[in-house]
């Protein structure tokens, strides 16, 4: 392995800055001028470089600098911290290092038993926790061979959908915010308020539902909720429209998003993105319709594509999405049988030996969970493959060349969350 | 379960299969050696009837035995789930090549199941940790991973030092921990 040749900074040298009067030179939670090294800025890591693409990224360039990006970042969805290589204004190349909010929730769903599993997979994609949810009690389902009963399939769906709206619009809010425009978000807000509302009436939990069981729902739908749903869906396409009226005429906005970040239908296979942003290069593949479950193939909605993979139709996309889940929550609401919401289980559940991989459409792509079985009343190994995990790997990929000021929009066009990637 | 797919998975795959081709509900799954990773996700990928394109997971598992690296894959020919085990890698030594060559999303997946399991993935050009700290020596989700806070005893060298925490607890090994075992299945 070739040693780095050019480190970064010459801190040393920073001015100290007076210390305030009041401070105690032995008082131990403050630090000291003289304490804090050059490292505690340097986004260079401080060890000798161990793979070939590390060593080349930071060996710095003729006239490139290196610029931390996070971990606490407004723009990065989370605690993501991104290392550019800068030219002037320019990216040259990108590091993201992850890992800062990994908790360890598979080895955590290993020790757990299986009804445990369920609440512990919620708080990965924090915005969207039933769809994690939904991901495990399928694979589970699968596992056991548990027939569920009709109804609750119909609510998971609608219950589903829902999140799924809340989770667009809370992503076209952040898009807007990432590229300057406080207005957006507001009304994201306003409409999730009302979506987590009614979810609170349904499942109890405004974000961390913990609603879905296996063999079932926790419980079945309440006067509250419907009537919350009933009063949202009389104004749900109109004010969908307005919330996206407001950024899709917006020049600025389309000016800035139009063209950036463009994700080939080639470059998209290749690196395993799902999702809109797969669907935003031209690949309609939805895992709804591609390896149908639960009640969809009885539900009449489109597949939205487009063809040109830039940050503008990731957007749209979403916004084409928001309008098919409207149509799928009013089927629901039409199509829905009666009958009980949870098939009977054992309290203590120990599946036989074997393989199950359940995979549902998030709002961020496929959610995937592999587990294996021992005999048991604990997974013996239980697998999440979360979407942003992929999607963001593109970022490598999509940044050099462009300017530094459209790094966030590119990476938030791509809508990660980063309590799924880290796990 | 896709009888077809079974048909031309072993027409296609002949040489390569390692024991039955297993159906169950909607996934078909085949076993391979370690070594013939490159030229079947490549047969997979390319062959007319086949054109597994999306790679929907790659994961590694620890059996408590060997290793194994997981990948399930999506086709349009097929309506199932194809799931391919790279079988019986040594615990002590795992390596399996890398599909970076076909699909270049392999490389963050690789890095966490050599994070996570320490399997060495030939071929990848940036395998290093990626949630773990780079100065971090176990391998978390393999089975024999202790529990009672391994992480305390990394020093955290190489973490950049506002994360650092300073006196590296020592943990005693917990003899009651034994390795959890899958059946041989």
């Amino acid at each position: 392995m070739p040693p780095r040749t050019t480190r970064t900074t010459g801190r040393a040298t920073r001015s100290a800055a007076p210390r305030p009067p009041h401070a105690s030179e032995d008082d131990p939670r403050i630090m000291l001028d003289r304490e804090i090294s050059s490292d505690l800025y340097d986004p260079v890591p401080p060890y000798p470089t161990q793979t070939e693409r590390e060593a080349e990224f930071y060996t710095r360039g003729d006239g490139e600098m290196f610029l931390n990006v996070g971990p606490h970042h407004p723009a990065t969805h989370g605690v993501l911290r991104l290392v550019l290589k800068l030219s002037g204004e320019q990216v040259v190349d990108v590091d993201p290092v992850l890992g800062y909010l990994h908790r360890g929730v598979e080895k955590i769903c290993e020790n757990s038993d299986y009804y445990h599993v369920i609440d512990q997979v919620d708080p990965l994609e924090y915005v969207s926790s039933l769809f994690q949810e939904w991901a495990a009690v399928l694979a589970f389902e699968k596992l056991m061979d548990v027939e569920v009963p009709a109804r609750a399939e119909w609510i998971r769906v609608l219950s589903g959908e829902l999140l799924r709206i809340s989770s667009h619009t809370l992503f076209m809010g952040f898009l807007a915010l990432d590229l300057g425009g406080l207005t957006p978000i507001l009304y994201s807000f306003i409409e999730r308020d009302e979506i987590v509302e009614m979810l609170a009436a349904l499942t109890g939990a405004r974000m961390l539902f913990n609603y879905f069981r296996i063999g079932g729902v926790n419980g079945d739908l309440n006067h509250e909720f419907l009537s919350r749903l009933g009063d949202w869906m009389s104004r749900a396409a109109k004010q969908t429209e307005a919330n996206a009226g407001l950024l899709n005429e917006n020049e600025i906005f389309v000016r800035r998003a139009r063209g950036v970040g463009v994700l080939s239908r080639e470059m998209a296979l290749r690196y395993g993105v799902t999702g809109g942003n797969l669907r935003a290069s031209g690949v309609p593949f939805d895992v709804r319709r591609a390896h149908p479950y639960s009640v969809y193939p009885a539900l009449d909605f489109n597949v939205p594509t487009r063809l040109e993979g830039d940050a503008l139709a990731r957007y749209l996309i979403r916004v084409d999405e928001v309008r098919e889940s409207i149509k799928i929550i009013d089927q629901c609401l039409h199509n829905m049988p009666d009958g009980p919401v949870m098939a009977k289980l054992p309290r203590l559940l120990r599946p036989h030996p074997g393989r199950a991989w359940g995979a549902v459409e998030g709002p961020r792509g496929m959610l995937g969970v592999y587990a294996i079985s021992d005999g048991s009343d604990q997974p013996f190994r239980f697998r999440i493959h979360d979407p942003s995990f992929v999607n963001l790997e593109t970022v490598p990929a999509l940044l050099p060349g462009n300017l530094l000021a459209d790094t966030m929009a590119i990476v938030s066009s791509l809508d990660p969350v980063m309590g799924g990637i880290d796990k | 379960m896709d009888r077809n797919l079974k048909r031309r998975l072993e027409a296609r795959l002949e040489a390569q299969l390692r024991g039955p081709i297993r159906q169950r509900q909607d996934e078909t799954e085949i076993r391979i050696q370690p070594g013939d990773v490159p030229d079947v996700l490549r047969t997979l990928h390319d062959a007319v009837d086949l054109r597994f394109e999306i790679l929907a997971d790659l994961a590694g598992v620890d059996t408590g035995e060997h290793m194994q690296v997981v990948y399930h894959l999506w086709s349009e020919t097929s309506p199932d789930w194809l799931r391919v085990i790279a079988d019986g890698l040594s615990r002590d030594d795992p390596r399996c090549p890398s599909a970076t060559f076909l699909w270049t999303g392999a490389e963050w997946l690789e890095r966490e199941a050599y994070d996570m399991f320490g399997i060495v993935f030939e071929g990848n050009r940036d395998l290093r940790r990626i949630f773990m700290p780079p100065d971090y020596t176990s391998f978390p989700l393999r089975k024999d991973f202790l529990l009672p806070d391994d992480a305390a005893r990394s020093t955290g060298e190489g973490v950049r030092h506002v994360e650092r925490s300073h006196a590296p607890a020592v943990v005693a090994d917990d003899p009651a921990a034994g390795v959890r075992r899958a059946p041989a299945s």
